[in-house]
This record gives C-alpha cells, structure tokens and sequence, in this order.
C-alpha cells in the first residue's frame, strides 16, 4: 500500500504535514454589483450576474458574514463588482473571517484599516491588451497604489496575445516588489482574438515555466499547475461540468457525487442568490480555464497524486501555492 | 449492524469499509495498522471522511457530527468512538 511516507523523503514530508493541517474552507462573495471599470470578458457583467437587489444594510451584512462563520467558513474571498467601493462591508468580513479581496487596483485599500488582508489585483495582460480589454492600462494605478506591500500580488489573466511577451510584465511587476499569479482569459464574451488555440497553450506552458525558474521569487506558481491549465487534463481526466470542485453546494446535484470543495459557496450581493459556481452560470465548463478552480481541482484530488512519488510532490507544490496566495503559509 | 461490537471487531469492520471505499491495494483487515495516522499516512482528506462516515453511519445506525471529524484521526480511534456511541445508545 502506497503510504505518505513510502512515496516521500523526510523533508517532502514536512512540506506534506504543513499543508494537509490546513483544512480550509473557503467561499466567495460578491461584494456589490457596480465596478469602476466594465471589461470584455469579466464573467460577472457578461452572465448577468450582477442583475440582483444589492443588500445595503450593513448589519444585515454583518449578520450574514457572522452566519458564514458559524457555517465553518474560515476563508472569505470577496469579488463583485468592485470590492473596494464598499470599504464597510470589505471590513466588516476583515473583522470576522480571514479575507481575501479581489480587485483590480484602481482604488487603495487603506492599510491602516486593513493591515494584512490579502488582496489581489487582477491584471489582464500588457499594456495594450488592458486597453483593449478593461478601456484603460490598470498596471500603472495599480502598480503606485500597492508598491511593495507585502499583502498584496497580481493576478496575471494571460491572453494568447501575451504569448511570447511575458517577461517584460513579470519584470515589471518584480520591480516594483511585488508577487504575481498567472491565470488564463477564459474569453466568455468572444472577443476577437482572444479565444485560445492549441498550440499557443502549449507554447505557453513553456513559457511560464521558464518565468518560474527565472523569477522564482516572484512567481508564485508550479509547473504541474501550468501543465493542468494549459491542457485541462489531470491524470487523465479532462476538466469540465463532471470534475470541477468549485461549485456551490446547495446547486450541486451531480450524481454520483464529484470530488468538491466542502460546504462550497459563491453568493450573490443580496446575501440571497447563489451563484452557480467560482466563475458564471453561462460560461461552458469545458472551456473554462479559471486558475483557482483548476487549482482547486488538484488540490481535492490528493489521492489520485498517490499514485508516484512525483505526483504527490505535485499535488504538494500546488497545495502550497494555494497557501501562499493567501499567506496561509510564508511565501 | 455488524455482528461484532467489541472493539477488535469494530476496527477491523472500520478497515475493511476503508480499504473498500479508497480502493486500497495490498493490505487486507487483518494487515491494515489501526494505529495509521489516516491524513498524514494514508493522505484521506476530508471528503474521503465523509464518506467514509456515512457509510459508517448507515451500518451502525449513529451520527458522526462533522464537527468531530477531526478527532477521527486512525481506525482505532474511528473504532473507539463508535464503540462510545454505541454504548450511549444502550
């Protein structure tokens, strides 16, 4: 029988024992409905999500946040919308559940206020694809907003148009002594030229590899994780509708039952409506490359990693990725 | 129910579901170390907990709290809460 310690040394081991404590429990909120920015391809405003009554009582807040916590939540990651412009109800989770805010930087989270809450700020390719995409190069607020905070990394959302062109946004976002995290445009909208074909993931994958060796420190990331996002497969499995993990469970009727994110939800601004899952209701699963839930798909799946002593190293690296994004362990 | 309530009978009933719902190759019952520590060794997370509990559940008729699943660290201690939860049931 393949055993933790039959397929590991004693410092991979170690690394095991630190994350398999964890237990984490995780949900995600939309925060409100309006943004300060309208992109092509944000799943949110493209699905229609947003069309819901936005609860603007903040007790009714406070009291959902403290129903949350007693449902066993102990990772709050909030979205909208834009969570930064709802500071009280971005606190009033802070003060409760260990948060995590998305956001696209525009606006500073006061760190007085907010001193290690864990935020990450979505960047949606170069310069020039910014524009095209969100109407306007977001890096350069951004980047002077969260200048080396310590609590804060880029969620990079790679497009085929960055194929190639990674290394200078890396370097940029080294310089001014941050993290980053890479991710693939899903592209629900279709916009031209934004839409993957084979041979730009597989260039691709080669391509964070080596911004991985090369700015080791800087990129938190593995290569089995970009090997499973650029290909959507994991041990044989294509990812789609029948293995996503990150689905809400009261919506969750998949039968026979699916290896999940336990007690999973993603709830809406009104504290009433949930939400399919991690992403929208609209986009096709089999052509959904979100990082986290693809992440998470690993993550779930540690048995299937017992297999060699590489895979389980595998799963280890993207377990602790997941915990280094939000400072659940030192990065 | 399992016609062997005494704690020897429950662990190796407690093994025997474990092997069976994890698809475990190379151990039987009667090889399987009641003293392995399920998460660190034999890499169960959570969701393999809960099956495994329902599954315990039905065959024994008690409720495993979910709050207690932490608890339920190796098949004896598996095997010894249920023994307690048997013997409040009487």
């Amino acid at each position: 029988m393949k055993t933790v310690s039959t397929l590991l040394d004693a410092e991979w081991r170690e690394r095991y024992r630190r994350i398999s404590s964890l237990n984490i429990r995780s949900s995600i909120y939309d925060l409100t409905c309006r943004c300060n920015l309208r992109c092509k391809g944000c799943f949110f405003f493209s699905s229609g999500e947003h069309h819901v009554q936005e609860e603007m009582d903040i007790r009714k807040w406070e009291a959902f946040i403290d129903g949350e916590k007693a449902r066993g939540v102990n990772l709050a990651i909030l979205i909208g919308g834009e969570p930064t412009l709802c500071m009280d109800r971005l606190e009033a989770f802070y003060r409760r559940i260990p948060t995590y805010c998305a956001t696209n930087g525009l606006i500073k989270v006061p760190r007085d206020r907010f001193p290690d809450m864990m935020v990450g700020i979505s960047l949606w390719g170069g310069g020039e694809d910014e524009k095209i995409l969100r109407g306007r190069d977001t890096f350069a607020v951004s980047s002077k907003n969260y200048e080396g905070d310590p609590y804060t990394y880029y969620l990079y959302t790679l497009t085929p148009r960055q194929v190639g062109k990674t290394e200078p946004v890396i370097r940029r976002i080294a310089d001014c002594g941050l993290k980053v995290h890479l991710q693939l445009l899903s592209n629900d909208e279709g916009v031209d030229g934004f839409s993957w074909r084979p041979e730009e993931l597989s260039d691709l994958r080669f391509e964070l590899d080596e911004m991985l060796d090369r700015y080791p420190r800087t990129v938190i990331s593995s290569k089995y994780y970009h090997e499973v996002i650029t290909t959507g497969m994991m041990q044989g499995r294509r990812f789609g509708w029948r293995e996503c993990p990150s689905v809400t469970e009261s919506l969750d009727t998949r039968q026979p039952p699916v290896r999940r994110l336990i007690h999973f939800y993603r709830w809406g601004a009104d504290l009433q409506t949930v939400h399919r899952c991690c992403t929208s209701a609209t986009r096709d699963c089999a052509t959904c490359k979100d990082g986290a839930a693809h992440m998470s798909w690993i993550m779930v799946n540690k048995r299937d990693h017992m297999t060699s002593t590489k895979d389980l190293q595998n799963w280890i690296e993207v377990y602790e990725m997941f915990a280094k994004l939000y400072r659940l362990i030192p990065w | 129910m399992p016609e062997s309530k005494d704690i020897q009978g429950i662990i190796r009933h407690v093994a025997e579901i474990i092997i069976g719902e994890l698809k475990l190759e190379d151990v039987t019952p009667d090889t399987f170390n009641p003293e392995m520590d399920l998460v660190d060794e034999l890499g169960i997370d959570s969701m393999d907990l809960a099956t495994i509990a329902l599954v315990l559940q039905d065959e024994y008729k008690i409720v495993i709290d979910e709050d207690d699943y932490p608890k339920l660290k190796t098949v004896r201690l598996i095997a010894e809460y249920i023994e307690e939860k048997l013997a409040a049931r009487q």
